[in-house]
């Protein structure tokens, strides 16, 4: 993790974020408990680096930039597409975990399916 | 205790079921990279010993399993449908944001802006007949801006409904061959993994089109469902769909267009049961976006709108100003004309009258009290007059709302598409990895990629909240 102190100034920080989040696009083409993982902490990454840029910001006062704005709507967007991807990641997940409770466990009463129990099988003889 | 004949012939379908699991063996090497195919597992059961003959005792008997997880192949098309609506938005909505240009060098906003910079020059001097031309003429320019996008809006339309009529033709086109496909599985005594595969890659080619839903049927057959209700394919039947104009949906608005509907192999209509694919896009852009903008169905559109708020506008206070500055007043002439009696015709028809003049402009208010300029200074402040004359809005205030809802459309869809083609490799890439586990890792891997997006996701409403913040501090 890159601390705030080894940025010059918000544009840096800003670009660094963008960095991040790249490379975020590129682990979530995969889904893998890693490559999830991994994104998670790159998104914990760009919180801090943005977190740098308001801190900069503030102690020098709000102006036009049309350098850092044009850097903060294209992190906005990336942002909307990410939040679409886990929205929808999230739907399908739900979707596929019930499909498989139902073929592991049924349904409950109420028609909906069964709980997992995932947990080791123990085998006792004798 | 079987015969020597029982025997040899149980080892003679042992040695059977080993040639056929090579066979197996080698038509997954050979499909490796064929869409939608999935690998064949050679399972070896053994046979049930029939006492009564000894036949099969002890042999091994190979039955092919396919790895296809259905859920996974669902969820597959599932994305499928949802990337294809998206990427038909993105393609559809592009022409449109020509037109409604965010930019003040697009036509109607650059006219509007050189009318009213015109009726104020004019305002100046009123009977400066250089002034008046220029008026005359920049009215020319706004008329001819609505026209052109209204004749923009029209091709848009048109090739809208071609791309509807093309988009039915393929989907009708796969359900033929799925019916083929039920036809041929029917006749075969077990499954084959290369049609299999041709029908997965012909459900996944469906999906990108529309909505469907797949039902395993008796002997390998499929059943396809559009909307989960109407059945496209059901066994060896298919059920064509075809799109046509909804007569109805334009009654009471003369001059707009219909609206599409589609409709089953019996004539119901089924419009409400497609929403996903890329005829949902393209039916919601021809039957809800365009006629909010040009007209169609019940709308008159907002385009018509303001081309008639302003038209109405500056005729109304030119026709109540005098062309004389001492009695007796002579009423003005209306500058702008156009067809009311086709409500969503009016931006295509928006003209200047073809027999004003320059002196038939009225500046003078004859108030009381009189104003030599009052109606031209009118007309100069016309489009910041608040509440505003289209809607409460200004003209150039109103389009720019066109604007925004033509960008926003085009906006959601990049944002939705570009999501979309990540969650359908994730759907494809989750499908190969599944093929062939037991459930319970299947479920365990689910569940821990759904907890590690969960907290990522969580990441990502903290990181937008500050983007926010950032936003109000850099101004622009």
């Amino acid at each position: 993790m890159e601390n705030a102190t080894e940025y010059g100034d918000a544009r840096q920080c800003l670009d660094a974020a963008r960095a991040s989040m790249r490379r975020v696009k590129r682990l979530l083409s995969q889904p893998s408990l890693e490559a999830a993982d991994e994104s998670a902490t790159l998104l914990r990454d760009v919180e801090i680096q943005l977190g740098c840029v308001a801190a900069i910001l503030r102690q020098s006062g709000s102006r036009p930039d049309i350098q850092i704005r044009a850097g903060v709507e294209e992190l906005q967007s990336e942002v909307a597409v990410l939040a679409t991807f886990f929205s929808g990641a999230d739907k399908m997940l739900t979707g596929w975990l019930d499909a498989v409770r139902t073929r592991r466990g049924g349904y409950t009463d109420r028609g909906q399916a069964a709980p997992l129990m995932l947990v080791r099988k123990l085998s006792v003889e004798g | 205790m079987g015969n020597l004949f029982s025997v040899l012939n149980s080892a003679s379908q042992s040695l059977q079921a080993f040639e056929q699991a090579i066979d197996v063996t080698q038509n997954n090497v050979t499909n490796a990279n064929s869409p939608g195919y999935a690998d064949q597992v050679p399972q070896m059961l053994s046979q049930d010993f029939e006492s009564d003959t000894g036949v099969n005792a002890g042999g091994v008997k190979e039955v092919t399993q396919d790895t296809r997880n259905t859920y996974a192949d669902t969820a597959v098309q599932q994305q499928l449908s949802l990337q294809g609506m998206y990427q038909q938005l993105q393609t559809t909505l592009a022409p449109l944001q020509s037109v409604f240009d965010v930019s003040s060098n697009s036509a109607i906003p650059s006219a509007l802006n050189q009318l009213f910079q015109s009726f104020s020059a004019w305002s100046s001097q009123p009977t400066n007949t250089n002034y008046q031309a220029a008026v005359i003429d920049a009215a020319q320019q706004v008329g001819s801006a609505f026209q052109q996008a209204a004749v923009q809006l029209g091709q848009i339309q048109t090739s809208t409904t071609d791309d509807i009529q093309t988009t039915v033709t393929q989907i009708n086109q796969d359900a033929a061959a799925i019916q083929s496909y039920n036809q041929q599985v029917g006749q075969m005594p077990q499954p084959d993994a290369g049609m299999s595969a041709q029908l997965e890659s012909t459900l996944e080619n469906l999906s990108s089109l529309a909505n469907i839903q797949v039902l395993q049927g008796n002997g390998g057959t499929v059943t396809v469902l559009l909307g989960g209700q109407t059945a496209l394919v059901e066994g060896t039947q298919v059920n064509t769909i075809q799109a046509v104009n909804n007569i109805a949906s334009n009654a009471g608005n003369p001059g707009a267009a219909p609206n599409i509907s589609i409709e089953d192999s019996n004539g119901n209509d089924i419009t409400g049961q497609i929403t996903g694919g890329g005829l949902a896009g393209l039916l919601s852009v021809r039957n809800n976006l365009l006629p909010s903008l040009i007209g169609g169905g019940q709308q008159v559109g907002g385009l018509n709108t303001l081309a008639q708020g302003l038209a109405d506008s500056v005729n109304n206070v030119l026709e109540q100003g005098s062309t004389t500055s001492t009695p007796p007043y002579q009423a003005g002439s209306a500058l702008f004309t156009y067809n009311s009696a086709s409500p969503s015709g009016i931006a295509g028809s928006l003209a200047v009258s073809s027999t004003i003049t320059g002196s038939q402009l009225a500046a003078a208010d004859v108030g009381p009290p009189f104003v030599a300029n009052g109606a031209a200074l009118t007309l100069a402040g016309l489009d910041s007059t608040s509440p505003g004359p289209v809607d409460g809005q200004g003209f150039t205030q109103y389009f720019a709302s066109l604007t925004s809802t033509v960008g926003n459309a085009v906006n959601n869809a990049n944002t939705q598409a570009t999501a979309q083609s990540q969650l359908v490799a994730q759907a494809q890439s989750l499908q190969q990895q599944v093929s062939g586990v037991s459930l319970d890792e299947e479920a365990i891997r689910l569940v821990q990629l759904q907890s590690s997006y969960d907290a990522a996701s969580k990441v990502v409403t903290v990181i937008d909240d500050t983007l926010q913040s950032l936003i109000a501090m850099v101004p622009t």
